[in-house]
This record gives structure tokens, sequence and C-alpha cells, in this order.
């Protein structure tokens, strides 16, 4: 029994954040943004640090990573409010690939030549697909019409809402950070507003919140990496708190911001857009609900002290 | 990462099961906040010891089992599985004994830790004073030099179980005139001690669970000290990092409360509303999460690292997450909720867990401090504010 993150992903998610902070801020969302949406650039730069690989075997040219340390990585990407495609071709389609054999695409893909972008019968659009468009809040987010005879394959809506949480707690932590260092630099009354304890407290809430999303998010992804016949109930736990924390943390970050955090000017509306697009994919806060509850209410998984791990 | 326990690991958690169900009172025990009930509670402390039970996690030499933060959790896990009794020794055992690990003499630890151990000394915790509550610099109580002793005058409140206690540890000024942090010490002090009386003060449920401490002259060997003189601050902290931290509340214990919950709302469950439903549903995942929470802090423990503000995080999410189940609770019970007896006889445990529920998010520090400590020490904002 050890709950401790595997040190190699944690210093891998770190140098990917660190990396994306320094090529990848706000003045490249605004300049996407501004026209093309999408840059080869940025995406060729995931894939020198090998992230299109990330979950691909070392046998097929990639990192032979766990979902876990694709979680890590997928809040990254959250933090970092990145629109290119990677999580949904790295981390959702390769290892649903992987999981149905078929490793034909898995050398492109770790190459970062190909990019894919699976329609799941539970979201009515498919992000980065061919087709119809359809605008999105999120200004950096393509969707087209999902094809009709899309599959509800369950795995494959474990995987998106794993990731889709993952990138949640990245958002929020990032929407949170943002909010903090406005409260410390906006002055009113001839203090920083960060210093008004209604200010400061309604931080601190979030701040809790997210402390006690990532736990069970990091246990989700174990709970899919170990097979456990748990898993959705662990994966929907993850979706629904880290949903619930997104929204807290925008709508808080937005209150401290004043009327400047509703503004299109101001950087936030980025991360809060995302939020509310990947709250509602890969199953809403409704299913995610229902199944929690038909799993925990009605006798199938037990509960107690005794089964922290069932 | 590895959510699996060891085969010794299972091993261990079947020796407390077995251990538990051969042991824990089939009866339900009078509350701790009364001296009948306290009794009761001291005397199933005494037999935990005698399972060496009492603290796993100490070391062999101070009556404990040396054992890690895991198996900890499992037995915390399985003992409130078990629903077995309130510890009447939380205080010594959570508190003051990590505190003499880690700033008391050698003298001090073979002195106070085998008998806190063993349950034959039951704690108190002698801070609050009338002045000084949540600005616990503003005491007052003096403890004044007077050869090899100390002498205190003054007053201390609050004092959880303090009316039925043995011994007592608190902060007192020892350097006249000192003001703030400063000249303050920690020190142990016998309840029976000449000088001092305890007048119960009646709780929210009507029992003499606290009490105020008056001193008049009273006279504490010099050897009583914990750390050096004027060193009490620091350690008062370190004393209520573990208060807020990792061992005061552990999961299982409210792992326990939202499986009753979640029983509760299946009986009632004609009567919730889906907002109700949503809402026990929504708790039992809370306790899950602190839960999973808890295993993370240990497994960061055990490879090293340690607890620092992170703690007020921990109090805050573990108080709020209590009251919000016995609400829950008290919705479901509906007009039952009153109750003092249920009407199939049994006691109305979710009203008393209600009412102490509400004390969580004021003792061990109110929310308001630890919000500010998370806003100020976590976040980086500033400290001083025209609040
Ligand atoms: C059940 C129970 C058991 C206890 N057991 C013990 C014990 O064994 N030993 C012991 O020494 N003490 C004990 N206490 C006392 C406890 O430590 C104090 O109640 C606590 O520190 C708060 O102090 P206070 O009650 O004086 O409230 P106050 O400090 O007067 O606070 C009143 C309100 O003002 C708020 N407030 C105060 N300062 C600030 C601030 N700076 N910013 C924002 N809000 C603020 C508080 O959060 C609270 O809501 C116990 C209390 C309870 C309820």
């Amino acid at each position: 029994m050890d709950f401790g993150l595997p040190p190699e992903s944690v210093e891998l998610a770190e140098a990917v954040r660190e990396y994306l902070a320094g090529t990848h801020g706000p003045d490249v969302l605004r300049r996407l943004d501004a026209g093309g949406n999408r840059d080869l650039r940025i995406w060729q730069g995931l894939v020198e640090m090998g992230l299109t690989g990330l979950l691909v075997p070392e046998s097929e040219g990639g990192l032979g990573m766990t979902l876990l340390g694709g979680a890590l990585i997928a809040r990254e990407c959250g933090r970092a409010c990145l629109a290119e495609p990677l999580v949904d071709t790295a981390l959702i389609a390769v290892p649903w690939q992987i999981a149905r054999g078929e490793t034909g695409d898995l050398a492109a893909i770790a190459a970062g030549e190909k990019l894919v972008a699976l329609p799941h019968a539970a979201n009515p659009w498919v992000a980065d697909g061919e087709g119809d468009e359809f605008a999105s809040v999120d200004p950096l987010r393509n969707l087209v019409a999902a094809p009709e005879d899309a599959g509800d394959d369950p795995l494959l809506l474990d995987l998106g809402a794993l990731t889709s949480a993952a990138q949640l707690v990245g958002l929020a932590e990032a929407m949170l950070d943002q909010a903090v260092a406005y409260a410390q630099v906006r002055e009113q009354f001839g203090h920083a507003i960060g210093g008004f304890q209604a200010i400061k407290h309604k931080l601190a809430d979030v701040a809790v919140a997210l402390e006690f999303v990532r736990p069970v998010l990091w246990r989700a992804a174990q709970a899919m990496d170990d097979g456990l016949a748990s898993a959705p109930l662990h994966v929907s736990h993850a979706k629904y708190a880290a949903t619930d924390a997104a929204y807290l943390a925008a709508e808080s970050a937005i209150q401290v911001h004043g009327a400047m955090g509703y503004t299109y000017e101001v950087d936030l509306h980025f991360w809060m857009k995302r939020a509310w697009a990947l709250a509602g994919a890969w199953g809403d806060r409704n299913f995610h609900y229902h199944r929690i509850e038909d799993a925990a209410l009605g006798g199938a998984h037990p509960l107690g002290p005794q089964h922290t791990f069932a | 990462m590895d959510l699996a326990y060891t085969p010794r690991q299972q091993a261990f958690r079947q020796e407390v099961r077995e251990w538990l169900a051969a042991h824990v009172p089939a009866e339900r025990l009078v509350t701790l906040e009364r001296q009948d009930g306290f009794d009761q509670h001291v005397a199933w402390e005494r037999e935990l010891a005698s399972g060496n039970w009492g603290m796993v996690t100490w070391p062999s030499e101070y009556g404990g089992r040396g054992l890690d933060l895991i198996e900890w959790l499992i037995f915390e896990e399985e003992y409130w599985a078990a629903g077995a009794p309130l510890r009447a020794n939380q205080n010594g055992i959570f508190l003051l004994g990590p505190t003499i690990m880690e700033f008391g003499s050698d003298e001090q630890k073979a002195r106070f830790l085998p008998p806190m151990a063993r349950g034959e000394v039951i704690w108190a915790q002698a801070w609050s004073e009338p002045g000084a509550g949540s600005d616990m610099a503003a005491i007052k109580t003096t403890a004044r030099r007077d050869g090899d002793h100390y002498v205190i005058n003054g007053q201390k409140t609050w004092s959880s179980r303090a009316s039925f206690a043995d011994w007592g540890f608190g902060l007192f000024r020892t350097e006249e005139g000192s003001q703030r942090h400063k000249g303050l010490s920690f020190l142990l002090f016998d309840l029976n001690a000449p000088g001092i009386t305890r007048r119960p003060i009646r709780q929210l449920h009507g029992d003499p669970g606290f009490a105020e401490l008056f001193f008049d002259e009273v006279r504490v060997p010099v050897e009583n000290r914990i750390a050096g003189e004027g060193e009490g601050w620091k350690v008062a902290m370190a004393t209520a990092g573990f208060e807020r931290g990792l061992m005061l509340r552990s999961p299982g214990r409210f792992q326990a409360t939202a499986a009753r919950l979640m029983a509760l709302l299946r009986e009632a469950a004609d009567r919730a509303s889906p907002g109700l439903r949503e809402e026990v549903v929504r708790l039992w995942m809370g306790a899950q999460a602190y839960a999973y929470n808890t295993y993370q802090v240990a497994a960061r423990i055990m490879a090293g690292g340690s607890i620092g503000a992170e703690a007020s995080l921990n109090k805050i999410f573990w108080s709020e997450l209590d009251r919000a189940m016995h609400r829950a609770a008290m919705h479901l019970l509906g007009p039952a909720a009153e109750l003092q007896t249920l009407p199939d006889g049994r006691a109305n445990e979710w009203l008393e867990g209600y009412i102490f529920s509400l004390s969580g998010p004021i003792y061990a520090g109110s929310n308001e401090i630890q919000r500010n400590i998370t806003a100020e020490r976590l976040l980086g904002l500033p400290r001083v504010g025209a609040g």
C-alpha cells in the first residue's frame, strides 16, 4: 500500500508544466484566438517532448507510461489551457486502441503524424474531427457533429472522463493561481484586496476543494491501471468532484477579479470556458452522479472504513 | 503507487478485526462527557492497552507496537468499522504524546509516556482562557519561578473533560511582563494539585464535558516543563499541528458515519428529496476523498516528507464534512430528529452526533482561523488586512 505518486511521472509532469509555462502562455492563447486556433509549431513541440507517445509502448516508439502518468500530464494540459488535441489523441485514443489490440497506428501517433478524434455516444459532437461545425463557448475548441453511429464503449467513456477530470483539476489550479496573483496586486481602500478576509476565505475554499479532488483523481487513474471492477465508480467520482471544483474555482476567480474578470481581455476567460466545456464532455455531471449513486447506494459497492480501496 | 495491501498488512487487519470483535463492548457506552460515561471509556482504554492496542505507532518501549502509518490507518479503519468507543485518552495519545516524543527529555518520556499508553493517566488540554481563544498569544495565566518550582496563578477554560481527567498540559506566562508569543512555557500539572479548583461547564447537550480551571498559587516542579523556559509557543504550535493534522481525526471515523448515513438514506428512500439524496451520496464521496488524502499524506510522511500548513485544509474539510453528514441525517430523520431516544428504543446517536459536530469547526483552531492560515501560508496572500 503506497499512495505516493511515482517520482518519474511527477518529474515528467513538472518538466511539461515548465515547458508549457514558457512556450504556451496567455499571449499564445490570444494569438490562436485571433486566427487559426491550431499551430503546428506547438504540436511539434509536444511531439518533441515525447508526449504523443506517452502511453504508446516502448516497442512502438513511445514512453510506455501508465494512465496515472497520463492523468498527471492531462492535468498540465488543463493548467496551460492547451488547445492542441493532445489528450484526445495520446491519452484517450492510444490506451483505447491498445486495449482493443489495435496497434497499427501507434507508431505514427507517437511520431506525431496521426491525430485521432474518437466519437462516443455520450458526446453529441467530436472535438477536432471532420464534419459540420458547432461553435463552442470555448473559442479554442473546434467541434463537429458526431456521426450517428457513434458507439458507447464503456472503456472509451472512462478514458475520456478520467482525462477530462484531470484537465479540470489543472484548469481549476490555474484559475486559483490567477486569482491569487490578482488579489496580491489589486488595491482598494489602500490595501491589496488579498488582505481582506472575504477574499482570503473564498480562495481558501477553492484550495480545500482542490486538495480533496486530487487524490480522488489519482485513485481513479490507478483503479483503471489496475483494471478494478469498481474503476467506473472511481472515474465518475473524479469527474463529478473535478467538475464542482472547477466551477467553484471559476466563479471564485471571476469574483476576485471584479469587472476585469468579466472581460474578454483578461486571460481568465479562456480557462473558465474550457472548464465549462469539459464539465459536460465524456459524461456530464448527471451521468456520473447516477453511476456513483447506482454503485454506492445500490449495494454493489461495499461501504465503510474497512473498504477504502474496494 | 500501489493500492493493494501486502499479505502482512492483510494479516494485521485480520488480527485487529478479531481482537475488536472479541472485545468491543456490546452495549453502547454512556457519553464520554459525564463522569459515569467517562469511567466506562477509561475502562475501555485499559482494555485496549491490555491488548497492546493503545497507540500502535508508538515505539514498544513506551507501550506501542512500533507500527507504521499504513498499519495505523488499518487499525483505525477496523476500529471505527467495529463501532468501538470514542477515545477518552485522545488528548494524551494524539496530542501530548507526540509532543513529548519530539520535545521531551528522556526522563520525561520514560515518566509520562508508558502510563499514558496504558490509559492510567488521562490528560486534559489547558490552553484557552477567557480572554485568549483564537488569539492564544493573549494568554495571561502566569507561572512564576520559585526555586525549582513554578507557581501558577490565573484561569483556564473550555478544558475538555478536565472535570474527570488526572493531569493537564498547558501554556503559561513564565516571564513577567512578556508579550504575546514570547515568555510562554509548556507545563504539565497534576489536576489534583493543591490550589486548583475545577468548575464543570455544561455543554450544548447538557453534560459537563468541559471545565474551567482556577489556579491559586499552584506549585509545579520545574522538571514538568517541556522544552526550554520561554519556548512554549513553539511546542504548542507543534501540538496544534498534531491536532489538526493526521492523527486526531482519522478517516475511518468519517467513513463509518458516511456508511451509516447511506444506510439511513436507504431506509428513508421514499421520503428523501432528490436533493437530499444527492447530498448524502456526495458526502459519502467526501469521506472517501478524505481517506485517499490521508493515505497520500501518509505516503508522503513515510517517504521522509512532512505536513505543515496543509493541516489547516484537513481540519476545515473533516469538521465541515462531519457537520454536513449529521445535518443530512437530521433531515432524513425528519420529525424523529428531535427525539433523545428513537421510537425503536435506540439512543438518537444522530442528534448527539449533530450537536458534537457543531463544535468541530470551533475547536482545534476555528475554521475561520484555518482559512486565514490557508490563504496566508499556502496561497501567499498578504498577512495583515483591513478585514
Ligand atoms: C467542544 C470544545 C472543546 C474544547 N476543548 C478545549 C480544550 O480541551 N482545551 C482548550 O484549551 N480549549 C478547548 N476548546 C476551546 C477552543 O480552543 C476555542 O473555542 C477556540 O480556540 C476558539 O476560541 P473562542 O471560543 O474564544 O472563540 P473566539 O476566538 O472568541 O472566536 C469567536 C468567533 O470569531 C472568529 N474569529 C476570531 N478571530 C478571528 C480572526 N482573526 N479572523 C476571523 N474570525 C475570527 C472565530 O472563528 C469564531 O467564529 C474547546 C472548544 C470546544 C467547542
